[in-house]
C-alpha cells in the first residue's frame, strides 16, 4: 500500500509538472491575469467615492468595454503605450493615436473605461506594472495618486503658456505638476430671463430679489438652493470672504481650516437668514432643485455645464451669469480634468511626447472640445468658444479655486454638508454649526 | 480565481469507488482529474507568488494539498462530495476573512499601497538638478551596429557645447552641430520616437567622472546633469537624500526624517495592534459610540419586532382554511421581499419627500401635517423602521407560513376542548410553538439588521447629522455605517488597515449578542420541552 502510494506520488508530479510546464513559458495570458488581480481588489473595493465627485457625477459612465481601439496594423515589437480614457474622449485619442502610429511607428492603445473607475483600476492595476503609461482624470484624484506614489512628474516645456493657468495649478501637487490639463469645469449661476430681468450682482440682492418675487407670486422660490451640498455653497463662502484651506506657495494649507472664519460665518448667516425667511426650503436635493428650476417653479440656482443638456431639454428659457459677490467677488470650485503619466510607465519619455506633440495641439484640443463642450484648458480653444452658455461658465470660473485635492479634504465634505444641513434644518445656530464642523475637521486632520 | 474553483469543484465527479476497492479505471480518473488541478494549482500558485500574493496564494495551497489528501488517502476519501464546498469554503470565506484580520493589523491604505521594494525602486528612480545646473538641449547619435549612443549637447545660450559618449566627454564648439560623431550618425527627433530609443536613452548615463548628464524623462531633446535623488542604504534600511543630505529611516511603513518630514510613498508593513489603539483612544470615535450603538440595538431590534409581527399576522390571517385566493395573496405579498433595496428604497424616499412626496402630500391635505421624514431626528428613524418593514415582512411572512403548517392540530383540539379563546390560543401555544423553529432566525435577522449598512445608506446617509459631536455623525448612523465615516473621513484616503480593525471591532460585538441571543433561544427551546 504504502508502495503504490509512493509511485502515485510520483507518477502525479510528473504529469502536474507537464501541465504546469505547457503554459509557463508563454506570456501570463489574460485568463492568468485575472486570479492575481482578483486578489488587490478585494481590499480597494471598499474604497469610498468621496463627495467631492458629486458634481461631476454627470459625467458619462458608459460601460467599459476593455478592448483596445486602436492596435490594428501595429508591429508586435513597435514601442507601445497604452492609455486609460472614458467613452468620450477615446475615440479623440483614437485617432490622434493612429496618426502617431502611422508618423512613428508607435502603438497606441486606447483602453475605454468608465470615467470614475478609472482611478481605482488605475491604483490596483499600476503597481503590477499592467497599468496604462497615461490616464485622463480629474485633478482632485491626485491626492491619492500622488500619495501611493503612482503618478510621474510632468514638465511642459515650450507648452507651458498654451495652458490656462488656473489649470495647471490644479495639476499641481506639492510643487510639482503631474498632469496636463484638457478642460475645466465649474459652477455659475443660471437663472430664468423671464422672470428675472437685472441679475443680482451680491447675495444680499439675491435675497431682496427672492423675497420680491416670492411675494408678488411669480415663482415659489426666488433662489434655489440644495441642503447639504458643498460644492453648491461655497462659491456664497467666497463670497462672503470665506475659505476650506489657506493658500501657501506649494497649495493648500491642512493646518489652516477656514470653515469657521468670520466670512464662512458671514455666509452662513446669510443662509440662516434665507431659511428663516422661507427663501429657501430644507430637504432639496440635487434632482428636486433642478426640476424646480425646470418647472418653472424657481427662478435661479447654482449648477455646472453638466446640467445644459437636461435644462435644454426642458424648454425652459435659461441663460448663465456670473456668480453674485459680496464682500469681494465669489470664487467656484474649479474641476480640472487632464493627462497623467503612470510612474509604472515602462517608456515615460514616449508617454509625455506623446502627450506634449501629439494632444497639445490646437487640433486635439478642439476635438476633445467638439467631442464633449466644456470649457478647455487649451487657451487657443478657450479663446474660440463662442456658445454663449460656455462663455457664461468660462467667465464664472475665471477665478475659480481648484478644488482642494489634498487627502485633507476628505475629512471635509461630510463635516461641513453636515453643519449646512444643520442650518437648513434651523437644529443649530449658523455660527455654532460651522465652528463646530471646523472643530471636527481639525480633529479628524490631526488624529494620525 | 472562478476558473480555479471550478476546476478544482471537477474533482467531485471523479467515479465514485465500489465497495470492493478503486477499481484501476477509477484510479486513472481520479489521477487525471487530480494532475489537471494540480497542475493548473501550480501554475497559479507560480503566478500568485511571483507576483507577491502570497496570502491568496498560501490559501490556494493549502486547498490543493487537502484535495489531494482526500483523492489520495482511502479513509479521506468519502469526503470528496463534499471538497467543492470545502474548497470554496476555504477560498471565499475563510480566505477574506482572515485577510481582513491580518488587514486589520497592517496599515495597508492610501500612502501605504506599494510593497518596500516597489517603493525603494521608485524613490532612487528620482532625480534633481542641482541648483543652477544648465538644462541642455541635444542631439542625439547612434552607432552604425546601432547599440551605442552619443550627444551633442548645447547650452540653450549658447555659452557652452559638449560631445558626450558613455565614459567621455569633450567640449565643442558651440552653434555647429556635427554631422556625425565617430560614424555615429545623428538621430532626428522623429527616428528617436520610431525606434523605441526614448527608453534606451532615458537609461544611458553619458560623460565622464566628473560631468554625467542623463537625458530629461519628461521632454524630448533636454538633457542635464542629473543626480539620484535617494539612495538605499541596505545595511541600516535607509534612504539618504543626496541633495540634502538627511537620512529617512523607516516608522511604521514610512520614510521618517529626524526632523519628522517624511518620504512619499510609504510602503505596506505589519503595525501591530496600532489600528486597534486608535480606535479605542480616539475621542472622536469614542464619544458618539455610544449613541451610535444604542440606536443600532434599538434598529435591529425595532426592525425585527415590526417584521416579526406583520408577517406573522398576515401568515396567521392566510393560513385560515376559509380564506379565498390563498395563493394569489401569498404570492403577492412576496412582491416587496423580489424588489432589489436598491430599487425600493429610493422609490420610498421619493413618496416621503418632505416638499413634494406624494406621502408627505396625502397627509398634509388630509390631516394638515407636515413630518419631517428625514430632518427630524425621531421622524428619520421612523421612516427608516418603516421602510424596513416594507422591505422585511415578506421574509418573515414565509417562514412563518411554514412553520404553521408544521404546527400540530391536536393540541389546538386539546385547547379547543378546554375552552381557550383565540388569544389564549396564539398566546400559549402557537407563539411559544412558532419561536423554536423560527428563533434562531429571529437571531440571524437581528444580525443582518444590526450591519443593514445597504437601507441606511438609501435612505438618507445617516442624516440628520448630530450637533456638537467630535466628529460627524448622524441621528440614523448605525455602527457599520458610523465606522464606514470615521476609516473613509480621516483625511488620509481610504486607511484600509483601520477600516479593517473597525470591522473586527463590529465582528466581536456582533459574537457577543448573537451568544446571549442564542442562550435565550435555547431556553425557549428547553421550556418549550417541559410544556
Amino acid at each position: 500500500m504504502k508502495n503504490r502510494a509512493l509511485i502515485l506520488i510520483s507518477v502525479l508530479m510528473v504529469l502536474s509538472l507537464v501541465l504546469a510546464a505547457c503554459p509557463a513559458p508563454a506570456q501570463p495570458a489574460p485568463e492568468a491575469a485575472a486570479p492575481v488581480e482578483a486578489a488587490p481588489t478585494e481590499a480597494p473595493a471598499a474604497e469610498v467615492v468621496a463627495e467631492p465627485t458629486e458634481a461631476p457625477e454627470a459625467e458619462p459612465t458608459a460601460v467599459p468595454t476593455e478592448e483596445p481601439m486602436a492596435e490594428a496594423g501595429c508591429p508586435a515589437d513597435a514601442p507601445s503605450l497604452t492609455i486609460w480614457a472614458d467613452n468620450t474622449r477615446a475615440p479623440v485619442l483614437s485617432s490622434v493615436g493612429e496618426s502617431f502610429t502611422a508618423e512613428f511607428g508607435v502603438c497606441v492603445a486606447v483602453v475605454e473605461k468608465g470615467f470614475g473607475d478609472i482611478r481605482d483600476d488605475f491604483k490596483v492595476a499600476a503597481p503590477t506594472g499592467e497599468g496604462p503609461d497615461i490616464i485622463i482624470g480629474a485633478h482632485d484624484w491626485l491626492g491619492t495618486l500622488v500619495t501611493n506614489g503612482l503618478l510621474a512628474e510632468m514638465d511642459l516645456g515650450d507648452k507651458d503658456a498654451d495652458f490656462l493657468d488656473a489649470a495647471k495649478q490644479g495639476f499641481i501637487y506639492d510643487g510639482a505638476l503631474y498632469g496636463m490639463p484638457y478642460a475645466t469645469e465649474n459652477v455659475a449661476l443660471m437663472y430664468n430671463p423671464e422672470i428675472v430681468t437685472e441679475v443680482p450682482t451680491t447675495w444680499t440682492g439675491v435675497t431682496e430679489l427672492a423675497a420680491q418675487l416670492e411675494a408678488d407670486g411669480i415663482v415659489e422660490q426666488g433662489y434655489i438652493l440644495q441642503q447639504g451640498d458643498p460644492y453648491h455653497f461655497f462659491p456664497i463662502q467666497t463670497a462672503f470672504g470665506g475659505y476650506v484651506f489657506g493658500v501657501t506657495d506649494t497649495g493648500y494649507n491642512a493646518e489652516d481650516v477656514g470653515i469657521d472664519s468670520e466670512g464662512s460665518i458671514a455666509a452662513a448667516t446669510w443662509l440662516d437668514e434665507m431659511v428663516k425667511a422661507g427663501h429657501l426650503k430644507a430637504d432639496i436635493d440635487w434632482g428636486t432643485m433642478h426640476a424646480q428650476f425646470w418647472n418653472g417653479d424657481a427662478a435661479m440656482m447654482i449648477t455646472g455645464p453638466w446640467a445644459l443638456p437636461d435644462t435644454r431639454a426642458s424648454g425652459i428659457p435659461y441663460a448663465i451669469a456670473k456668480l453674485p459677490g459680496e464682500v469681494q467677488d465669489a470664487q467656484p470650485f474649479l474641476g480640472v480634468q487632464g493627462f497623467m503619466v503612470s510612474a509604472f510607465s515602462s517608456d515615460p519619455l514616449l508617454a509625455q511626447t506623446f502627450l506634449l506633440d501629439f494632444v497639445a495641439t490646437e487640433e486635439t484640443m478642439q476635438a476633445i472640445f467638439d467631442a464633449d463642450p466644456r470649457p478647455s484648458a487649451y487657451l487657443a480653444v478657450r479663446d474660440k468658444i463662442d456658445d454663449p452658455d460656455l462663455l457664461g461658465f468660462a467667465a464664472a470660473g475665471a477665478n475659480g479655486l481648484p478644488m482642494p485635492s489634498i487627502p485633507a479634504m476628505d475629512s471635509v465634505w461630510s463635516a461641513w454638508g453636515d453643519a449646512e444641513t444643520l442650518i437648513f434644518q434651523q437644529s443649530e445656530a449658523p455660527d455654532v454649526a460651522f465652528q463646530q464642523a471646523a472643530e471636527q475637521i481639525r480633529t479628524a486632520i490631526a488624529e494620525k | 480565481m472562478g476558473r480555479a474553483v471550478n476546476s478544482r469543484a471537477g474533482g467531485a465527479f471523479a467515479p465514485p469507488v465500489s465497495q470492493t476497492g478503486p477499481t484501476l479505471l477509477s484510479w486513472v480518473f481520479r489521477l487525471t482529474a487530480l494532475a489537471i488541478i494540480d497542475g493548473i494549482a501550480i501554475w497559479l500558485l507560480y503566478q500568485m507568488f511571483s507576483d507577491g500574493v502570497w496570502q491568496l496564494g498560501l490559501a490556494i495551497g493549502i486547498v490543493t494539498l487537502l484535495l489531494n489528501l482526500i483523492f489520495l488517502r482511502e479513509e479521506l476519501y468519502p469526503l470528496r462530495w463534499i471538497s467543492p464546498g470545502l474548497a470554496l469554503l476555504v477560498v471565499l470565506v475563510i480566505y477574506p476573512v482572515l485577510f481582513s484580520v491580518y488587514t486589520a493589523f497592517t496599515n495597508y491604505g492610501d500612502g501605504h499601497l506599494l510593497t518596500q521594494p516597489q517603493v525603494v525602486r521608485l524613490l532612487e528612480n528620482r532625480r534633481f538638478l542641482a541648483e543652477g545646473a544648465t538644462l541642455f538641449d541635444y542631439t542625439a547619435y547612434l552607432s552604425p551596429d546601432g547599440t551605442e549612443y552619443a550627444l551633442y549637447l548645447e547650452a540653450p545660450d549658447g555659452s557652452e557645447a559638449y560631445i558626450a559618449r558613455e565614459g567621455s566627454l569633450e567640449e565643442a564648439t558651440p552653434g555647429t552641430i556635427p554631422a556625425e560623431i565617430d560614424g555615429f550618425l545623428p538621430l532626428a527627433r522623429a527616428d528617436i520616437l520610431r525606434g523605441g530609443h526614448t527608453v534606451k536613452l532615458v537609461a544611458v548615463t553619458f560623460g565622464d567622472d566628473e560631468r554625467a548628464f542623463q537625458v530629461s524623462d519628461r521632454q524630448l531633446g533636454k538633457a542635464a546633469e542629473f543626480q539620484q535623488r535617494y539612495t538605499y542604504l541596505a545595511d541600516e534600511d535607509a534612504m539618504r537624500d543626496n541633495e540634502t543630505g538627511i537620512v529617512y529611516r523607516p516608522v511604521q511603513g514610512t520614510y521618517t526624517g529626524e526632523d519628522g518630514s517624511t518620504l512619499t510613498p510609504g510602503y505596506q508593513v505589519v503595525v501591530g495592534t496600532r489600528n486597534f489603539e486608535r480606535l479605542l483612544t480616539n475621542p472622536a470615535f469614542r464619544e458618539p459610540f455610544i449613541l451610535v450603538f444604542l440606536w443600532t440595538i434599538g434598529f435591529a431590534i425595532l426592525s425585527v419586532a415590526t417584521t416579526f409581527a406583520a408577517g406573522l399576522l398576515l401568515a396567521i390571517a392566510l393560513d385560515a382554511p376559509e380564506m379565498p385566493f390563498q395563493k394569489l395573496f401569498r404570492s403577492l405579498l412576496l412582491i416587496p421581499y423580489a424588489i432589489p433595496a436598491f430599487i425600493s428604497v429610493p422609490i420610498w424616499v421619493g413618496l416621503l419627500n418632505p416638499q413634494f412626496g406624494v406621502i408627505t402630500l396625502f397627509l398634509q391635505d388630509i390631516f394638515g401635517v407636515t413630518i419631517p421624514w428625514f430632518g427630524h431626528p425621531t421622524w428619520a428613524k421612523v421612516g427608516i423602521v418603516l421602510v424596513n418593514l416594507w422591505l422585511g415582512f415578506p421574509y418573515m411572512f414565509l417562514i412563518c407560513t411554514g412553520a404553521l403548517q408544521a404546527l400540530p392540530t391536536d393540541i389546538y383540539e386539546a385547547a379547543d376542548i378546554d375552552g381557550a379563546n383565540i388569544f389564549q390560543r396564539f398566546r400559549a401555544i402557537t407563539l411559544p410553538l412558532l419561536l423554536i423553529t423560527v428563533g434562531p432566525l429571529l437571531v440571524a435577522s437581528f444580525a443582518f439588521n444590526f450591519n443593514n449598512f445597504v437601507i441606511i445608506d438609501l435612505y438618507n446617509q445617516g442624516a440628520p447629522p448630530m450637533s456638537g459631536t467630535p466628529s460627524p455623525v448622524g441621528h440614523t448612523d448605525i455602527l457599520v455605517s458610523y465606522t464606514f465615516r470615521v476609516a473613509f473621513s480621516s483625511g488620509r484616503g481610504a486607511d484600509l488597515g483601520y477600516a479593517a480593525a473597525i470591522t473586527v471591532a463590529i465582528f466581536l460585538i456582533l459574537v457577543v449578542i448573537t451568544w446571549f441571543q442564542f442562550r435565550f433561544t435555547n431556553m425557549l427551546e428547553e421550556r418549550s420541552e417541559n410544556v
